[in-house]
């Protein structure tokens, strides 16, 4: 019915998260906070790129950064996970409720 | 700080399945008639089914969900966007699928797209939609 193309997904949040290595970063952070040098040591790209990818992982909200002495260290935020799974409890459980009205609804 | 762009939460979606002792005609019945949906999805259903079409759904306690439907694939599957006032839109995809036995009704929601669909997106189908999903899921259980 509608005859809009289809949309580019809009959010930093969705571009943060396309990227296999900004994936990764997010693991490693998971573990703790990391400045570019220390996060990029394991990893086959130079810091610069690491330091690239941080940086829009700061943008889209899912990393802090602060200053650290002549470093800026990053630290995954919290608040974007936790609401995620809050949500999925939550919605979850709603929908458990409704399949088992569905279920009793066609005596099924 | 606030993030670049629209989004400030992460979209993700919630599965849950169930197999019914019912044929699909009379699951696929349930989930598109106001009067059955009334029973098992809210206390009260709206529902114009056609794509764009309106749906309400009304609960005991005075909550209100107001959306419009995204897809139906007769007997198959039914898609509808919808949001609490004040709140994000999530999109919620129900599949009926026939199996020996019965039926499996599936039903999935995602949520936290946030502008996305408020700005009247259009088709959130395609294999980009369902990648991203995949790639969310995945950081939200690491």
């Amino acid at each position: 019915m509608s005859s809009s193309p289809e949309p580019r997904p809009v959010g930093a949040v969705f571009d943060a998260l396309a990227d296999p290595t900004r994936r990764h970063l997010i693991e490693a952070l998971s573990s703790g906070p990391g400045t570019a040098t220390g996060l990029a040591a394991p990893l086959p790209i130079s810091r610069q790129a690491v330091a690239k990818h941080l940086e829009l992982l700061a943008r889209a909200g899912l990393v802090e950064r602060r200053r650290h002495g002549r470093e800026t260290v990053f630290e995954l935020r919290p608040e974007p996970l936790t609401e995620a799974s809050a949500w999925m409890d939550a919605v979850g459980a709603e929908w458990s409720g409704r399949l088992q009205r569905l279920r009793n609804t066609l005596g099924a | 700080m606030q993030p670049f762009g629209c989004v400030s939460t992460l979209a993700q979606t919630v599965e849950r399945a169930i197999l019914l002792d019912a044929e699909p005609e009379r699951v696929w019945e349930a989930v598109t008639d106001p009067e059955l949906l009334s029973e098992w999805l809210a206390d009260e259903v709206e529902l114009e089914l056609v794509e764009g079409g309106e749906v309400v759904c009304r609960y005991a306690d005075g909550e209100e969900r107001r959306g419009e439907v995204a897809l139906v694939e007769e007997a198959e599957r039914l898609a509808f966007e919808w949001r609490r006032q004040g709140a994000e839109p999530s999109l919620v995809e129900i599949d009926v699928d026939a199996v020996a036995g019965g039926t499996v009704l599936t039903v999935r929601e995602t949520g936290g797209f946030g502008p996305l669909l408020a700005a009247g997106a259009g088709s959130l189908w395609g294999t980009r939609l369902g990648s991203l999903r995949l790639v969310l899921g995945r950081v939200v259980l690491a």
